[in-house]
Parts: C-alpha cells; structure tokens; sequence
C-alpha cells in the first residue's frame, strides 16, 4: 500500500516544488536554490527508491466511462524515472551557475519541476487518457522552456509547439482509433497485430508518429536545431535530449512490446527500419557541416534516435535491447556533450567553431568530458556508445538487410568526423586572441559533466552492468525474448566482422576529416567545405539549408498559398457579390423605405387600412 | 387544473395598482427617495413572487383564481398557466431592471413620484393581459397599460415627445377600435367573452368567414400593438422618444405582451392556427425581418436604430408561432424571452450613452469603450446576441426558428431567417464600431462611466445573456416547455379548460 501511494507522492512531489519555487520572489535566488536544491535530492531519492519497489499500481476512480486514475510502477518506467530524477539533479546543480543571472530563472526551475511531475504522470500513467493528460501538459513545459531563452526564442517555441502537437494530436488519434478497436482505455493487456485490419495499422502508424516525433524523428525534427540556437542550452541537454528522447522511446517500446505485435521483416518493421536509416544518414550528414555546436549536437542527437529507431524497429530482441540501452547511453554522453558545450558557452559566450580554439590549456576539465562523451559517441570500444550500437547493428544484421548495416556505418563515419571537427576547432587549432584570459568553468558547472563522462566509461567498461540491471529486466514476461539473455555476448566481442567494420568505419570518417582538414587551409572549422562542395551533396545540402525539407516552413509557406487562392478565389469574389448585390440592394430598398417613412399621419394610417384589407383578403381567399 | 386558493393571482395586478395609486401622495413627502425604494421593492416583489408561483405551477399544472364579491361569484377569473408564467416572469425581470436604472437615469427628468406611478399602472396593465381568461379583459388590461404608455411617451414633454406620444395614441385608438369590432363580432356570433366558450361557440357556429374577418381585426389591432410591418409606423417615433427605461419597457416587453402575447393566445388557443393564419403570420414576420433591418442599417440615431430593430425581431417571434410546429413555437416563446432581455439591456445602455454624452447620434460618438468599459461590454453582449452569435441565448432562439422552419419544409424562410440575421449582425456592429471602438473624440474625454445603479441593471441583463444563453436546456425544460405544450395543443387545450 505504502508503495502505491509512491507514485503519487512521485507525481505531486515535483508540482509542489514547481508551486514553491514559483512563489519565491526573484530577489532571494539563494532561498530559491536551496529549494530546488531540497527538492531534487528528494524527487532523486524517490526515484532510486522506485526503481527498488519495481512493482506497484495505484487505482483511484477519476473521470468515469471507464477512464481511472490508473497508475502502474514496473521496470521499464521506474528506469526512466530514476534516470530523469538523476538528471534534475545534475541539471539542478549546473543551473545554479548557469541560469544565475537569467532574467527567467524563476520560471525556468518551476517548469523543471512541473517537467518532471509530467513525465513521471507519463509514463506511470495505465490509461490512455491519463497519459494523454500528462503528454499533453509536456508540451505546454516544452513550449514554456523554450520561450524563455533569447529574444527570438517564442517563434521556435511556437513551432516546436505547432510540430510536436501534430504528432500528439496524431497519437491521440490513434488511441482513439485502438480505443475503438479494443473497446477499453485502459492499456491493453493482448497486444494488437496491426497486420489484422486496416485500422490496426493507421492506429498504430499514428501512434508512432506520436511517439518518434516526440523523440525528433525526420521529418519532424525541424525543430530540434532551432531549439538548440534559441533555447537555453541546459533546456537543451535536459529536456530535449534526454526527457523528449526518453519518452518517445519509452511509448514506442511500449507500442511494439504492448499494444501492438511487431514482427520482424513485417511491414511495420521495415517501414521503421527504412525511417531510422534515413533519419541516420540525412541528420548525421547535415551534423558535418554545422559550423555551431549546439547545433551540431543537435542534428547529431537526431541522427541518434534513427539508431534507436533501428534498433527497436528490427523488431529481434537484440535490435531492442540495443535501441533501449542506445538510448540510455545516448542521454549520458549527449547529456555530457550539451553540458560541455554549456560549459564553453559560459566562459566564451559563444560556440561558434570558428570563433573558438585552443581552449584546451584553458579549459582541461571540459575538454576531457567533452573527448570522452565525443568518443563514446562515435562509438568507440571501450565506451558506451560502442556496445548499445554493435547491439543495434546486430539487430539489423538479423533482419537479413545488409543495407540498413551500411546506413549505420555511414553515420558512424559522419559521426566519427564530426566529433573530430568539434573537438578540433574548439579545444586545438588556432588559439583566439580575444580568449586568452579565458579559465574552467565553475565547479557545479564541471560535477555534471563529470559525472555524466565517468558514467560513460563505466556503462561501457563493466557493459553487463547496465544491461542486466536496466535492460533485460524489460523483457521478463515476454516470450521470445528470454532465450537471448546473453545480450553482452554481441556487446563484449570486440573480434566480430559487424565490429571490426564498425571501426573500419571511424577510421574512415577520421581519413574523412583529415583530407578536408589539409584541402581547407588546415582550418578545423572549415574541413567539412569539402563534402559540403561535393557535386550531389551540394545540391542536397543547399535545399536543406533553404528549408526545403522543413515540413514546418513547408506547411506554412502552403498555408500562404492556400490562403492567397481563398482570398483572391473565394473571398474577393464573395465579397464583390456581396458589395455590389446585397449591400447595394440594401441601400436602395433602405432609401426607399426611409422615403416612406415621412411622418405623416395620414401615410401610416393609410398603411394599416390598406394592410388589414390585404389580410382580410388573404384569409377569405386561403381559407 | 386546480383552482388555486393559496395563490393569490390578483396580487399581480393590485399591488402595483395599489402602489401607483398612492405614489403620488407619497411624491408630495418625499421627491426621491422613499418612490424608489417602494417601486424597487415592488417590482423586485412581483418578480420573486412570479418566480414563487411559477415553481407552483411547473410542478402542478395550472392555477385559475375566480373573484368573489361577499361570497358571489363575479364571472371574473385569472388564470395562470405556463404560457402566462413565461410573460410573467419576462415582464417582471424587465420591470425590476428598469426601475432600478430609473433610480439614477430619471434624477434629471423630475416628479419621479408620477414617472413610477405610470410605469407602474403599465406593469398592472400587462400582468392583468397576460392572466386573463376572457377577450374583454384583455381589451380592458391592454388600455389600462397602453393609456400609461402614451404618458411616459411624453414624459420629457419636448415637441418631439409629444408629437410621437400623440401618433402612438392616434395609431392605437384606431387598433383598438378594430379589437373592439372584432370582439363584438364574436360576442354576437357566440353570446359569450370567455376563450373556452369562444373557442367552442366558433366551431359551433358556421361562419369561416365572419370568424375570418374577425381574425383580420385581431391581426391589424394586435399587430399594431406589436408593431408588425405594416402597422409599425408609430414605434420608431414612439420608442426613442422615451426615456431610456421606457423605450426597454416598450421594446422590451409592453410590444411583445399587448401584441404578440394576445395573438398567439388568442389565435392559437381560440381560433385555432389554420393554414390561411399560418401563412399570414409568417409572411408578416418575413416582412417585418427585412423592412425592420433595412431601414435599421441607415439610421444614426441609436435608440432609433434600436427601434427598428425591435421589428426586425418581432418577425422572427411571428414566423417562428407561425410555422405552428411545437418547435416552432417553442423557439418563438424563447425568443419573446430572449428579446425582452436583450433589447432592453441595449435600450438601457443607449441612455446610459446618452446621459453620459447627451447625443444618441452615432456619428458624434467614437472611442467610448474607454471611458465606458462596462457598457461597452454589456452592449457587446447584448447586440451579439441579438445578432444570434452563440453562445449568447439570441443564437438559441433563432437556430430554434430557423430548424423548425427547415422541418416544416419552409427553406426559403430558414434562408431569408438566417440572412436578416446577418443584417442584424451589420448594423449591430456599425453601433459597437461607431460608439464604442474607433477613434477616442476629444470631446468625450471627461466622460465617465454610468452610475452605480444603472451600471448594476445592465450588468444584470448582461449576465442574463449570457446565464441564458449557456443553460438554455435547463431554460427551455423549466419555462419553455410548459408554455409550449399549452400552444402546441392548440384549441384542445380550451376544451379541457373549466371542465369543457
């Protein structure tokens, strides 16, 4: 019972310390600290202490039809849990410097908090519309986070509001559809094969929308990287790539364990394969040409979740295993890297690569979480990043489709290249003046990023650690996944082909760099110029930087359209009908009736006489 | 049927007669005060009193009250049904809200003692019409009020007043001469006054077409009363001419109980709605709709705009009664509602605007909303729900009208309905825009907003608006249905009245 009433406690803890911190004035920002401070230890401890009780189920009687206060404590959500209570901690801390003098502070912790609470309320909730409920409120946080970065901040906020609305406005339609399908509300126990009839398939394609362009999927990503110049940056590394990932992912597995059965090589799944490669390869080579980092990282964390789509989408339990434990990884090192990158900004101002170079005498600490991030990134054994994407090519590989192995090595390439570009031009190459005074960052500026590097180092040395503790718990009680408990066999053999090719491939993207660093005047900033020029990719790179491929600029530029055709179309041609025929008659026939109405006695006398004779006439004639 | 001993029905008639009568007196003690005091109390009685008996009456049928004179029986009877209840409630709510704007509104006017005695003779006048049983009374009860009516016509005594006072009166008598006509035509024909005898006595007798004459007169007399295009010419002389209280008295209620409450009474539950009626009815209405919103549009007075307007409106009361559906009828008598409280709430704030400015031309306002944030609001909610914007009630009503005409198959009526309501809408905006919005004049800059008690009626029938409007099944279940059921039933009802 007492644990039953845990999730509660876990939901409504966070909103109070949102009500809290809010109602601190802004002047007393230490009171407001130490709040936040108190309030992350405790929602931290909670979720260790979730992740201990495993299972609980709370059901409370709510709106009626059906629709109940339904939460449901098992592993999967208690992982996510205990990560994001970690990670308010971490962020907590490194805010505390960060965000010291934001005009906003005040509003930014409270809608931390109030993330948190929704995040919990998510991914606890056991009935649709309760965690439609919590979904939704996500949104408003996101859209209130955002906006309080720069001054052009609202418009990204609006149009990350506008995308990831339309995909949960899809992800409400189809659980309306599956409601309709099941008859139930609450998460259904027999998963559906969307392969029965049609509308299992729209359901369960809409519902996926939901969930991956909450991760940031292509093409609804577009987003990400404006987020990325106008949002805070710790907006950034908490919500966007650690909360929104973590959530997407966490539905989407529930949507092919759960609701719906995912054969492997069925339709479904290939679909999904194809949409993670694309989003491999098409985010990963806009990620070499940024010449930012924020938004590097974050057409490189796009690219990421096309590795978790692969991974989960190739629907054979190693492929699953992979993505879920990608995306665990994927929030520490992305975490770390969007810290470092905080880090740098907090010093310099900037992290623009050709404005930066040579910190790495200045800023030692966060040159060396940001190497140990970047390579786990890439992929390199012995980090983290290595053992879940060896898992997710495995995955594919089982599948029998070469091809979508071979996007993944691309992207590692890319990947490989970029991070080299970033590390270069920012902590070597030619030092800027204007920097020379520059020091190390604060210290709680430094722990989280600390931090998040060793976790890094650890998930990927001691591998069994993190798999057999958070990863293959997920799949007690699903048949056909326990044969494969051995998941760290694929992940420790460094001697396999998939691997030896997957390094084959960092090498690749290195010799990559390393030539557009030599064709480029041995300018790091400008070593992508070279792939950037490359007869296809040029064409390719200036449509995506036009916007082309922005369904977001897209959409509107339609609207325009639409609306100037209405305008000129419809509405003026109405409007001549209606200037010229009704209101002309209406003036006419007005003038007229005014002209009667002269006043005389006699006139309005005659009137009535005449009207009653009309009437007598009319009723002997009618009746 | 019961006969009510516990519910003393004449009290709506005596008490404000009572308090008229001695009014005066009290004028000659106290100027002010101690009048508005006794008419708030008055009017504000009769409303929770009808709203008393009304619960009564939702839960039990109908009352009947027969007077007795020392144990004889005077052949004298009220009755209250839900179709009466309706008027009564409607009457009181309007009544209750302009005595209270008269409060501050008529300190300029002077002898308030005599103002209320008059209003309150036409209130006495209009609840004896809506409780009484036989066609006499409800001549004599339409006098009583009319005469009261043509006084706080002329009340300012201005050239203009007077004028339009003595058109009213002039118009009227003739009206009344035909309802007398007609009564006496029906007294022949069937040796009695009472609507059940009436009622039975003309299908007894065979004369369609002396019964169809009669029929005419009521039109053309009651009509007039009503003020339905083409017996309209003396209300937009008349209404704006008032003092603002008055024109949403007139406006207000005094149109609808005197004309349209008689009509539908008379023709549906008398004479029963035949086809040549029915037809009659609607193409007044479809006449007035549009004559009282053309000539609307191109006026610059507000409160003559205002008038207009109020024929506009009387139309959709009249095509809705006439397509004889209960759907029909149901959204009429809810229009009847909707409109006492929309027009008179518009009628209350164009004096408001006229106190505060002292023009009602619309051209020599602009930019009030400012100085007058309170009316601008209330008068926004008023003209949109007289344009039949949900989710004011006006919208209610009129989608009502506008379905049971698509259900009895009249769709060039249903397309006619929705296009006046869109005149409607136009000219309601040229006042927001003019008055309200627009370019602040210099010359309003030291205008300040309405006193407290009149802000307080507005407010009040603002809120109405809108109460209205987002509960109106709960409206339409408690009031409405029950005064529908008894015109829906037509002449049948008369039959089973007093044991028939």
């Amino acid at each position: 019972m007492a644990s039953s009433t845990t999730l509660l406690i876990s939901i409504l803890l966070p909103a109070v310390f949102a009500v809290i911190v809010f109602l601190i004035p802004s002047k007393l920002r230490a009171l407001r600290n130490a709040f936040s401070l108190i309030g992350a230890a405790i929602v931290l401890c909670l979720g260790f202490y979730l992740f201990g009780v495993k299972n609980a189920e709370l059901n409370i009687p709510w709106l009626g039809m059906d629709i109940n206060f339904d939460l449901r404590l098992y592993h999967l959500n208690s992982l996510i849990i205990m990560a994001v209570s970690v990670f308010l901690f971490l962020i907590t801390i490194y805010s505390f410097v960060k965000m010291k003098e934001h005009p906003r502070a005040r509003e930014y912790y409270t809608y931390l908090f109030l993330t948190v609470a929704f995040v919990n309320g998510a991914v606890l909730a056991n009935n649709f519309v309760l965690m439609v409920f919590f979904w939704e409120s996500l949104l408003v946080t996101l859209y209130g986070l955002i906006a309080i970065g720069n001054k052009e901040a609202y418009k990204t906020a609006l149009k990350s509001f506008i995308l990831v609305g339309f995909c949960d406005f899809c992800m409400i339609l189809g659980i309306g559809i599956l409601w309709y399908l099941t008859g139930s509300l609450n998460m259904p126990l027999a998963p559906l094969d969307p392969s029965s009839s049609g509308l299992a398939a729209v359901s369960c394609v809409l519902m996926l929308i939901g969930a991956l362009g909450k991760a940031g999927v292509m093409p609804f990503h577009t987003w990400i990287p404006d987020a990325s110049k106008d949002a805070p940056v710790t907006v950034m590394a908490f919500i966007i790539t650690v909360i929104d990932k973590m959530l997407g992912i966490y539905l989407f597995v529930r949507i092919s364990l759960d609701f719906f059965v995912i054969g492997m090589n069925s339709a479904l799944s290939m679909f999904l394969m194809i949409l993670g490669a694309l989003t491999i390869i098409f985010a990963l080579f806009m990620t070499f040409v940024q010449n930012n980092l924020k938004r590097m990282l974050a057409y490189q964390s796009i690219g990421e979740v096309g590795y978790m789509i692969l991974g989960i989408g190739s629907a054979t339990p190693v492929g699953i295993a992979g993505g879920i434990f990608y995306m665990l990884n994927q929030t520490l090192f992305k975490g770390g890297l969007f810290l470092s990158a905080g880090s740098i900004e907090h010093r310099t101002g900037t992290t623009d690569f050709d404005k930066l170079g040579g910190l790495r005498n200045k800023m030692p600490l966060t040159m060396i979480c940001f190497v140990i991030c970047a390579v786990a990134c890439c992929g390199l054994w012995p980090f983290n990043g290595f053992v879940s994407e060896e898992m997710v090519m495995h995955g594919a590989k089982e599948t029998g489709y070469i091809i979508f192995m071979i996007a993944a090595w691309i992207g590692t390439a890319l990947t490989a290249a970029s991070m080299l570009k970033a590390a270069h031009s920012i902590f070597w190459g030619k030092e800027n003046k204007e920097l020379s005074k520059i020091k190390e960052s604060e210290l709680l500026i430094t722990l989280p990023i600390i931090v998040l590097a060793l976790l890094c180092i650890v998930f990927g040395v001691h591998n069994y650690l993190p798999i057999v503790m958070f990863v293959e718990p997920i799949f007690y009680g699903y048949t056909g996944f326990l044969e494969h408990s051995g998941f760290t066999a694929h992940a420790l053999n460094f001697f396999n082909p998939v691997a030896i090719t997957s390094f084959v491939c960092i090498l690749l993207g290195v010799i990559v760099y390393l030539y557009g660093w030599s064709k480029n005047s041995k300018n790091a900033a400008s070593s992508s110029e070279s792939v950037r020029s490359f007869p296809v990719l040029k064409n390719i790179y200036n449509l995506a930087e036009a916007k082309i491929f922005d369904i977001y600029d897209q959409g509107l530029k339609f609207l325009k359209v639409l609306g100037y055709i209405l305008y000129y179309g419809v509405d003026r041609v109405i409007d001549f009908m209606y200037e010229k025929i009704i209101a002309g008659t209406v003036r006419v026939v007005g003038a007229i009736l005014r002209f009667a109405h002269n006043g005389y006695y006699a006139n309005y006398l005659a009137w009535c006489i005449g009207g009653l004779i009309i009437i007598v006439a009319v009723i002997s004639l009618l009746s | 049927m019961t006969n009510g001993e516990g519910e003393l029905l004449f009290v709506f008639i005596v008490l404000p007669l009572v308090v008229a009568g001695i009014m005066p007196l009290i004028g000659k003690l106290s100027k002010k005060v101690v009048p508005d005091i006794l008419t708030n109390l008055t009017t504000f009685f009769l409303l929770a009193y009808s709203i008393i008996v009304g619960k009564q009456i939702i839960f039990s049928g109908i009352y009947t009250t027969k007077f007795s004179w020392f144990g004889e029986p005077m052949n004298i009877s009220l009755t209250l049904d839900g179709f009466s209840l309706l008027m009564l409630v409607t009457i009181s709510i309007v009544s209750f809200c302009v005595t209270l704007f008269s409060i501050d509104y008529m300190e300029h006017y002077g002898h308030k003692a005599n103002y209320y005695s008059l209003l309150l003779i036409m209130i006495a006048g209009m609840n004896g019409l809506v409780l009484s049983t036989d066609l006499f009374s409800i001549y004599v009860f339409l006098e009583v009020a009319a005469i009261a009516s043509y006084g706080l016509v002329a009340y300012g005594l201005g050239h203009n007043e007077l004028e339009a006072s003595f058109k009213y009166l002039m118009l009227s008598a003739v009206a009344s001469g035909f309802i007398v006509l007609g009564i006496s035509i029906i007294f022949a024909c069937t040796g009695s006054l009472t609507f059940s005898e009436v009622a039975i006595g003309i299908h007894l007798v065979n004369a369609k077409y002396l019964v169809g004459f009669c029929a005419a007169l009521f039109l053309m007399g009651f009509g007039l009363k009503a003020a339905l295009v083409p017996f309209h010419a003396w209300l937009p002389d008349a209404h704006p001419s008032a003092p603002a209280p008055i024109s949403a008295m007139l406006s207000g209620v005094l149109i609808k109980v005197s004309g349209a409450y008689a009509i539908i009474r008379i023709f549906l539950n008398v004479f029963g709605l035949t086809y040549a009626l029915s037809t009659v009815l609607m193409y007044l209405g479809l006449i007035s709709i549009f004559v009282g919103a053309i000539i609307a549009i191109g006026q610059n007075d507000m409160k003559r705009m205002l008038a207009y307007s109020s024929i506009s409106q009387i139309g959709y009361i009249f095509i809705g009664i006439g397509t004889g559906s209960p759907l029909g009828i149901l959204g009429g008598l809810f229009h009847i509602l909707n409109h006492a409280v929309f027009k008179s709430l518009l009628f209350l704030n164009s004096g408001a605007i006229e106190q505060a400015t002292g023009t009602r031309e619309l051209d020599k306002m602009g930019g009030l909303a400012k100085q007058m944030p309170l009316t601008a609001t209330t008068n926004a909610i008023g003209s949109l729900s007289v344009a039949g914007i949900p989710p004011f009630n006006g919208f209610w009503s009129k989608l009502l009208i506008i379905i049971a005409l698509v259900q009895t198959q009249h769709y060039a009526f249903a397309v006619l309905a929705v296009l006046g309501s869109v005149i409607t809408l136009w000219y309601y905006l040229i006042i927001q825009r003019n008055a309200f919005f627009g370019k602040p004049e210099e010359i309003w800059k030291n205008v300040k907003e309405a006193p407290f008690w009149m802000s307080c009626a507005t407010v009040i029938l603002a809120l109405l608006c809108i109460v209205i409007g987002v509960t109106f099944p709960f409206v339409i279940k408690t009031f409405l249905v029950p005064a529908t059921d008894i015109l829906a039933s037509g002449v049948s009802y008369l039959y089973n009245f007093l044991g028939y």
